[in-house]
């Protein structure tokens, strides 16, 4: 399987602090990648740095073989970035399918198209029967959903999830990872931080552990939480 | 959206038979169509895109010198020179929005009361271009198809076609992909980003157009008042009641700024006529009643009641 998103050694400094420390990594077509570690490891960094809202100061970001590096969030966008945000974002004051809406305008000019398209993506996610809905009066698992909505609207070759199923109820949470499961049916590539080691599990091919803004290991995603470094990053020496 | 089309249609009729049936008080309903598309034009920006500026005189100013310059010292047609003022304001609008739309909220204010600012000077000091402080009176217009451009009569006109230009603009936006790029950026720029939206272009756009609209407007009323005073076409004092119009009506709403140009020009007429000396202090607790008590403004505030009372009952049964 060809590369879809491949990032050579990226480095982000805040001032003197580093939160991401020469990070590598390539996610094959169609692949979900699990990105873990504790609070603080550098996770949220490392995905604002490939989402483009973060400057790396050094390293490359190819998206299918071409470097976008340099390139705002927007055009990241329109090259074919999703992404979702670790609170969410709704646009609160519009309905849920005007929410959708903004997102389905990037590939479809067209009112009636894009209307159309944002209505299928609703439906995908189960908010349809909603779709006049203010967006602020949405409970935890419809936002999350709504999100997950408007990054599928720009219809994205890669979709970054950041903490998707992070507070779900169980119910709520295993819709969730069936929901992310199928989304890799259609050949879509995922990039997902996350602290819910159920869905890491369920769902990653690939896991890497982040501590203090470095990789400390990566693999299959049993072998990875079974690692003594990662347990230690996560409870800390004895 | 239909209904927006029927309330437009029956608007601009009364607006046609308006002045068949009050000939006498042609000046107050120019005042107001004038605000009422200043305000909306404003709105654009200040509503829809969310960057409120207090510098909207100066779009004002630009029409109105272009025209009033235009006349008096080149003899340029008013329909030049506008067409003019349209292309200096959308390029004056670029190049502000450029240096100033890095700054946000509040900050981005504060900068348009500074470039305003900075216009009045101009205006007041650079005599050779602007006539100087003493201002420029418009001696002699052109007669088009024998229309006389000082009469009341045609200035109506002429304020009316401006007003229902801005509102026709703004219906057509509102559906359209620009229109929900301006109230995504409105939202939240980053998550209009992770949409594919550049916030800088968007916002830029609605400047130009805002911009544009508003000296338009500023043209008509230099050959409404025929005589233009940088102290006053360029003051905040105008830029502050566009601003106003334009909050007090509903921000981001199609019909607020029209609302809101009926109630400041309208009271302003009527509390101005009957209650004399009070006149300022009645206006100034009407507009503290309806940023405290309805705070989305007259036309915002029940639309959202309504959205959501009318969600709720469905949700419900």
């Amino acid at each position: 399987m060809p590369s879809a998103l491949k990032a050579d050694g990226i480095t982000v400094a805040f001032g003197g602090v580093v939160a991401v420390n020469d990070v590598s990594l390539d996610v094959e077509q169609g692949k979900i990648l699990g990105l873990i570690g504790p609070n603080g490891a550098g996770k949220t960094t490392l995905f604002n740095a490939l989402t483009g809202f973060v400057t790396p100061q050094e390293g490359r970001i190819y998206l299918h073989g071409n470097e976008i590096t340099r390139l705002p969030p927007y055009m990241r966008t329109r090259v074919g970035i999703g992404r979702t945000f670790q609170t969410e974002r709704p646009f609160e004051e519009l309905t849920l399918l005007e929410n959708v809406l903004v997102a389905a305008f990037l590939k479809e000019p067209k009112r009636k198209k894009a209307e159309q398209l944002a209505m299928d993506v609703l439906e995908k996610v189960g908010l349809a029967d909603r779709y006049d809905q203010p967006a602020l009066d949405l409970n935890l698992a419809r936002r999350r959903r709504l999100e997950l909505a408007k990054a599928l609207a720009v219809q994205p070759s890669v979709l970054f999830l950041d903490e998707m199923m992070a507070g779900l109820n169980p119910p709520a949470l295993k819709e969730m990872i069936e929901f992310v499961r199928r989304l890799t049916d259609q050949n879509l590539t995922i990039v997902m931080v996350e602290h819910i080691m159920e869905a890491i599990i369920e769902l990653s091919d690939h896991v890497i552990v982040m501590a203090n803004g470095s990789v400390i290991t990566e693999g299959l995603p049993r072998d990875v939480i079974e690692d003594p470094r990662v347990i230690t990053a996560y409870l800390g020496e004895d | 959206m239909k209904k927006h089309y029927f309330i437009f249609a029956g608007l601009v009729l009364v607006g046609i038979l308006y002045p068949q049936m009050f000939p006498g008080y042609l000046s107050v309903a120019i005042t107001l169509l004038l605000y009422a598309g200043w305000a909306t034009a404003w709105d654009i920006l200040g509503g829809w895109a969310g960057q409120v500026s207090l510098g909207h005189a100066s779009f004002v100013g630009l029409g109105a010198y272009f025209v009033a310059v235009g006349t008096a010292h080149h003899e340029i047609a008013p329909w030049w020179s506008i067409l003019m003022a349209l292309v200096a304001a959308a390029m004056l609008a670029y190049l502000w929005g450029r240096l100033t739309f890095k700054l946000k909220g509040p900050y981005f204010t504060l900068s348009t009361i500074a470039i305003a600012e900075i216009f009045r000077l101009i205006a007041i000091n650079e005599g050779w271009l602007t006539g100087g402080a003493t201002g420029v009176f418009i001696m002699t217009l052109p007669e088009p198809f024998g229309l006389d451009l000082f009469s009341r009569q045609v200035n109506y006109y002429l304020a009316l076609a401006f007003a229902a230009i801005t509102v026709l603009v703004v219906m057509l936006i509102s559906r359209s992909k620009f229109g929900y790029q301006l109230r995504a950026v409105r939202e939240d720029e980053d998550a209009a980003m992770a949409s594919g939206i550049n916030p800088t272009t968007v916002k830029l756009k609605a400047f130009m157009l805002s911009g544009a609209l508003t000296a338009l407007g500023g043209g008509i009323y230099a050959i409404f008042l025929s005589f233009i005073e940088p102290h006053i076409i360029f003051y905040l004092l105008l830029s502050v009641q566009i601003a106003l119009t334009a909050i007090i009506g509903g921000r981001g709403t199609i019909w607020g700024p029209c609302v809101g140009a009926l109630l400041i020009v309208g009271s302003g007429e009527i509390f101005r006529t009957t209650f004399a000396e009070a006149n300022m202090l009645i206006y100034g607790l009407l507009i503290m009643v309806v940023v405290i008590f309805m705070p989305r403004g007259i036309v915002g505030e029940p639309a959202r009641y309504l959205i959501r009372r009318v969600y709720a009952k469905r949700a419900q049964g």
